[in-house]
């Protein structure tokens, strides 16, 4: 229909159809996501457990985490087909999607020491040329150099961490290595325990091993959605295989600080960012801080659920964080009153979604540490209510109906997700190990509170060195940003 | 040193800094707009070393365009000669070759991420919940009172720095000559130019931001030279503006005039071809006649619907001639909606129609909630520690949101879209004069109203009226596309131009203005005509009409016309994407997928302006090449018509193709570079990974198909004009900007002359030497030269 038409002469010369395999890579993506969901619903609740020798082992863990690491790779690798123009660039990310999920898939299923490092490594190695991604442009190149010492130093400190005792011990499986750990000196264990958790912040860029996460944003946006939904959560899953440590060497109180001070820290940082995936990346600082809490708290089964809803919530607002741009009117920050009534329901609400999530979850029925996690999930109830009872443009009985609707929803897939993780975790060495309270506990729970009332009343804002201070402490490292002219 | 002096040359100093736009409401504008006054040449020249940047089409697009029969080797051969290059194009193309740009390690890296630190915390709208402090009094201020708790330049105290932004720069400049200042401020806000850009803009366009939080470039200047000095570096840059005796420009120019050449040739030769031929079947009348915008993508569909019907359709600016700024019944916030080079006269508002007054407090209560919904959203994910709480009971929504927009988007979009025109159902355009204190509350006077609408006909050329006249305004459907207002319309200032359409239809429909318009104008329209607005969805070529207001009486018209809308919209989308199964299909899917980065191509390509009776061009596949705008000559008598399409359109479509132009020359510094590592900031720009200057123009997907391979070819805009040589000329001797425009060659025009068939390149005589060393651009004279195009 065009033919009678002259045409005039234009640059490209289409050339159509040539093949590029890479462009399958969502394709086996999707299959394999569906291959482990159907094997996952046939099995459920007893999923097999298989050994190759000394070498892999696979069991309900390695399933739940793979079904979830191959649908964030489905996702992303079909958001990146569109999204990346150049053929180029398209076929080398898929590439690299493909090895990062391998490697992922290696160091889950593996049960020799050895490959499980190396697993470790070659995450590492994966994800600092997504951060390099872009090869030619001096900025993402020094991203990539410095993220990969971090993680270079992080594998070499995770090594440390299991090969000591495992030379002591003689063992070079996961199993026997866990096995044995008890019975190990004192010495080797506190090296070992201070090896593994410096490697696990590291991954999970918790304070102070922060600047490589914040200065990665050199990595296309698909590269940085894998990032913050799979390889951050790496020391989730390496305190949870190597729970029996923390245990044995009594260090779980020291997780339960950093990461409690690195998710307030990290919170208020967010609050300042005017960037929106530096915005993002601190707010994955301060979620991973949660998840390393989880942990400190003994709660790893409540550490690995939290790190897959984080992804699903990361990976959206990583892929959508196009959407940022908006005319807005300037506005004074919201009025924070409420009339005595409407604090009566925050109350009474609270208590009801504290009572829920006890009872749904089995977190905090007894006096341990799970008190900790029911407090703030009351907490996180009050301030939803807090938030729909004041004014807005909900009426009288929307306001009564709107919260306990949202919380009880809330708090019941949560329990669902939280559940199911818990029965794919069985047979783990470790699942939740609750602490007693301590004294040592409550006083951190205060500091707890006391950042929850810095925020909630808006107090922060009369502190400018505090925002200057943050402000400093979040910016990326300074050879990744304008160090070069084009 | 006196502050007035500082002020002069500031002034003068920001010749160089463009204006940047907020992504928000995104304008394609010359980046060099400061430099007009000069030569093309000499501008890119002086542009370019201060910026480090390139200018021109690289050497190896110019030989795939030679390749490709883009550029005409005969031109290119005679060009040279004529600049007195003894190179044959070969020998010409291997020496542009040898000249690779190389990266440079940028020496004042502290100076620019210190500024961008506190530029970018100062200047957000919104995006941050804990607003940087002090921010009402001003960005020195707020910066003098901040800076010492900051370790980045050493020490810092408070009495260290001088108590306001001009003593800062007088303690910094003192005794130093005018001419260093100058360079010192002109080299200091280039460093940067996004961020200087974006800071001149607000001063002029964004007062409710600059009044919650003012910024001028003289505070710029003051912290950034006082920062300078701390941080031991010189205050000017040595070697800087000194070579604008560049060499490099010569050759790559002349190649870029050969390829315009070839353009202009191949672009006569096919209207020529339509003048002669089309003459005929004139006086039968259309179903439907329909205006669209000038915009390049409008030649496509209006191809499309001519033949799905008997319809017949014009080109005119996409703001339909009203002045306006609309306010948006969703945010309640006042939108422009009219070319920046104009000022808006009135304001548009959606009122309620007789008896649906309860359908509109019912949609803006669902807009409310929404709003809310999304505050309350915000303030969930910010606060401790609702928001571990919040992930928790929330993260599996958020897995089945990934699920649903990464498969299901396409169908998504098509259910959503079933209620997209909600507000103009119930609603009905209101126009009011936009300085409350003249006309408080009511409408505007019916002279105003009529005279919108006589000009449009005036413009246009119109002469028979069918039953249903639409005015199509057009917009763009993107999913997570930063760029999205890139793609709606320029000429209303990059927003949808729907509401514009449905306020000029409402004019003309007006009994009053009807009555008024053949009474003291004699213009006739018949009582059986009526008026309708309606949207050129530019991502799937459909068009929406707001037919809430039809009479009955053109009810089986109108079906009729949305049935061959249909059939258009299926065969311009095969015809865009160039497949024959499922186009409208593949063009949802392209509006509603989160990780399409390239919607659509935009107004890329284009590379004319033409300025005639449809009739010039139509039966001809211009390839979205060409702005169209409906003129004609024989109802123009005395050219005001023309001299309005000239002073507006024309200029409109200069500083898009400009825009174009050097974002594709140089996609990094007056481009986006790639959308793939943007990082929006502040609600209304981006920044490249980890930060860096503020980008300023369009991003390399809407520019380029593959790497080094440019979709759009950069030319500068030839302008057709399908009138007599006199009555140009008559228009260019009264107009001495649209002159400068010609003469320094920021677009070439040329005349087709419909009374003596002759095609004439307007060129005025000038001595331009592309080639020897310390060249001098002498002042153009006004002595005319028509250079006659033989095609």
């Amino acid at each position: 229909m065009t033919s009678q038409y002259t045409t005039f002469p234009t640059l490209s010369d289409r050339q159509s159809g040539k093949a590029d395999v890479t462009g399958m890579v969502p394709f086996l993506f999707w299959i394999l996501f569906l291959a482990n969901v159907v094997f996952a619903l046939v099995n459920f609740p007893n999923i097999p457990e298989w050994r190759w020798g000394d070498l892999f082992r696979t069991n309900g863990f390695t399933l739940l985490l793979f079904t979830t690491v191959s649908f964030f790779s489905a996702i992303i690798s079909t958001y990146a087909k569109s999204y990346f123009k150049e053929r180029g660039q398209r076929s080398k990310f898929m590439v690299l999607c493909l090895a990062f999920t391998f490697a992922v898939l290696f160091f889950i299923i593996s049960e020799h020491l050895l490959l499980l490092l190396l697993g470790w490594l070659l995450m590492g190695l994966v994800m600092s040329r997504l951060i390099g991604f872009h090869a030619d442009w001096g900025e993402a190149k020094e991203a990539k150099k410095l993220s990969r010492n971090y993680f270079l130093v992080g594998s070499f400190l995770l090594g440390v961490g299991l090969l000591v005792p495992a030379a002591y011990h003689n063992s070079i499986t996961l199993s026997a290595w866990t096995d044995a750990i008890g019975e190990t000196p004192k010495y080797i264990m506190l090296l070992s325990t201070f090896c593994i958790i410096t490697a696990a912040l590291i991954q999970s860029a918790i304070f102070p091993f922060h600047k490589w996460l914040l200065s990665s944003m050199t990595a296309p946006t698909p590269a940085s959605a894998l990032m913050h939904a799979g390889f951050v959560n790496g020391s989730g899953i390496i305190l949870t295989l190597l729970a029996p440590i923390l245990i044995a060497s009594n260090t779980l109180d020291v997780l339960l600080i950093i990461g409690g001070l690195t998710a307030i820290i990290a919170q208020f940082t967010k609050l300042i960012q005017v960037n929106v995936k530096q915005r993002l990346a601190c707010s994955t600082i301060a979620q991973m801080g949660f998840m390393i809490m989880q942990c400190g708290l003994g709660f790893f089964s409540a550490a690995i659920a939290h790190l897959i809803l984080h992804g699903f919530y990361k990976a959206s607002l990583f892929l959508s964080s196009g959407e940022e741009v908006e005319k807005l009117h300037p506005k004074a920050p919201p009025s924070i009153r409420i009339k005595w009534y409407q604090g009566l329901i925050v109350l009474v609400f609270s208590l009801m979604g504290a009572y829920l999530f006890a009872l749904l979850t089995g977190k905090g029925m007894a006096w341990d540490s799970g008190i900790f996690l029911t407090l703030i999930a009351a907490i996180a109830v009050g301030q939803m209510t807090y938030n729909l009872v004041k004014q807005n443009p909900l009426n009288g009985w929307q306001k009564i109906v709107l919260p306990p609707v949202l919380f009880i929803s809330g708090i019941a897939v949560y329990a669902l997700v939280y559940t199911t993780v818990t029965t794919f975790m069985n047979g783990m060495e470790v699942i939740a190990a609750p602490t007693s309270i301590s004294p040592f506990q409550m006083a951190f729970g205060i500091v707890f509170l006391i950042g929850f009332f810095i925020m909630k009343l808006g107090s922060y804002r009369k502190i400018p060195w505090l925002y200057v201070r943050l402000l400093s402490l979040s910016q990326p490292a300074k050879k990744t940003f304008l160090s070069f002219k084009n | 040193m006196n502050h007035l002096d500082i002020d002069i040359l500031i002034d003068k100093a920001t010749e160089y800094v463009g204006n940047t736009w907020p992504l928000y409401s995104f304008v394609t504008s010359n980046p060099l707009s400061g430099l007009e006054g000069k030569h093309f040449l000499r501008a890119t020249q002086e542009a370019g070393s201060l910026l480090d940047a390139e200018m021109f089409p690289k050497a190896s697009v110019y030989k795939k365009a030679l390749d490709n029969g883009a550029i005409d080797p005969n031109e290119i051969q005679e060009l040279l000669k004529e600049h007195g290059y003894s190179y044959t194009p070969e020998e010409s193309l291997k020496i542009m070759f040898k000249k690779a740009s190389k990266k440079t390690e940028n020496q004042q890296h502290a100076l620019d991420q210190y500024m961008v630190k506190w530029l970018s915390s100062f200047m957000d709208e919104g995006l941050a919940e804990w607003q940087m402090p002090y921010k009402q009094e001003g960005f020195f201020h707020a910066w003098r009172k901040l800076a010492p708790y900051d370790g980045s330049l050493g020490t810092v105290r408070q009495t260290m720095i001088p108590k306001t932004s001009d003593e800062a720069l007088e303690s910094v400049l003192n005794g130093q000559p005018q001419e260093t200042i100058l360079k010192a401020f002109t080299q200091h806000l280039a460093a940067l130019p996004g961020w200087t850009g974006y800071i001149k803009h607000r001063g002029t366009n964004l007062q409710a931001w600059q009044k919650e939080a003012p910024i001028q470039l003289k505070d710029y200047l003051a912290v950034r030279l006082w920062a300078n000095k701390k941080l031991g570096f010189q205050l000017v840059k040595k070697n800087v503006l000194e070579n604008t005796q560049d060499q490099r420009a010569g050759l790559p120019y002349v190649w870029l005039l050969a390829w315009e050449r070839s353009w202009q040739k191949e672009l006569l030769k096919t209207l020529k071809k339509s003048a002669i031929d089309v003459s005929k079947n004139e006086d039968s009348r259309p179903d439907a006649q329909l205006v669209f915008c000038i915009d390049t993508r409008s030649e496509l569909i209006r191809r499309h619907v001519e033949s799905s019907g008997k319809y017949e359709t014009f080109g005119y600016a996409g703001f339909f001639g009203i002045a306006m700024d609309y306010k948006n019944p969703k945010n309640g916030l006042a939108q422009k909606a009219c070319p920046p080079i104009l000022d808006s006269c009135y304001v548009v508002t959606e009122e309620a129609d007789e008896n649906q007054e309860a359908s509109k407090i019912h949609l803006d209560r669902k807009n409310e909630l929404s709003t809310f919904w999304h505050y309350f959203l915000k303030r969930m994910k910010n606060m401790l520690p609702s928001t571990f709480g919040f992930v928790e009971g929330s993260g599996f929504v958020y897995g089945l949101n990934l699920t649903a927009r990464t498969i299901f988007s396409k169908y998504l979009y098509r259910w959503r879209s079933k209620d997209r025109n909600v507000y103009e159902e119930v609603c009905t355009p209101d126009i009011k004069n936009i300085d409350t204190t003249v006309h408080p509350e009511i409408s505007i006077p019916l002279t105003e109203k009529v005279g919108i609408v006589k000009s449009a006909f005036d413009l246009m050329g119109w002469k028979n009226f069918a039953p249903l006249v639409v005015f199509a305004g057009h917009g763009s459907h993107s999913a997570n596309n930063p760029f999205g207002s890139s793609l709606d319309c320029g000429a209303c200032a990059a927003t949808p131009g729907r509401h514009n359409a449905r306020m000029l239809a409402k004019l003309a429909n007006d009994k009053e203005v009807r009555e008024q318009l053949f009474n003291q104008h004699g213009v006739d329209i018949p009582k059986l005509t009526h008026f309708l607005g309606a949207e050129h969805n530019t991502t799937t070529d459909e068009i929406v009409l707001f037919d809430s207001e039809v009479p009955n009486s053109h009810h089986k018209a109108l079906e009729r016309l949305k049935e061959n809308l249909k059939k258009a919209q299926i065969t311009a989308t095969q015809e865009r994407l160039g497949r024959t199964k499922n186009s409208v299909s593949l063009a949802q899917l392209n509006a509603s997928n989160w990780g399409e980065t390239r919607p659509e191509w935009g107004l890329a390509k284009n590379a004319s302006f033409v300025i005639g009776p449809r009739k010039l061009t139509q039966n001809h596949n211009l390839d979205g090449r060409c702005f169209l705008h409906s003129y004609d000559w024989k109802t123009d008598t005395e050219g005001k018509a023309l001299v309005g399409i000239m002073q507006g359109p024309m200029v409109v479509t200069q500083w898009i193709n400009n825009h174009y132009y050097f974002s594709t020359v140089d996609n990094e510094t007056f481009g986006a570079g790639t959308k793939t590592t943007h990082n929006v900031t502040g609600k209304f720009g981006v920044v490249q990974g980890n930060g860096g200057d503020l980008k300023r123009g369009l991003p390399w997907e809407s520019l380029f198909e593959e790497k080094d391979m440019p979709y759009h070819p950069p030319l500068r805009l030839t302008v057709v004009i399908n009138a007599p040589i006199n009555r140009v000329d008559n228009i260019l001797a009264k107009n001495d900007s649209l002159k400068s425009l010609i003469i320094n060659e920021w677009l070439h025009l040329v005349i087709m002359d419909p009374e003596t068939h002759k095609e004439v390149l307007w060129k005025p005589h000038q001595d331009i030497n592309t080639k020897v060393k310390d060249e001098k651009i002498s002042k153009p004279t006004n002595k005319k030269v028509y250079e006659e195009l033989s095609v």
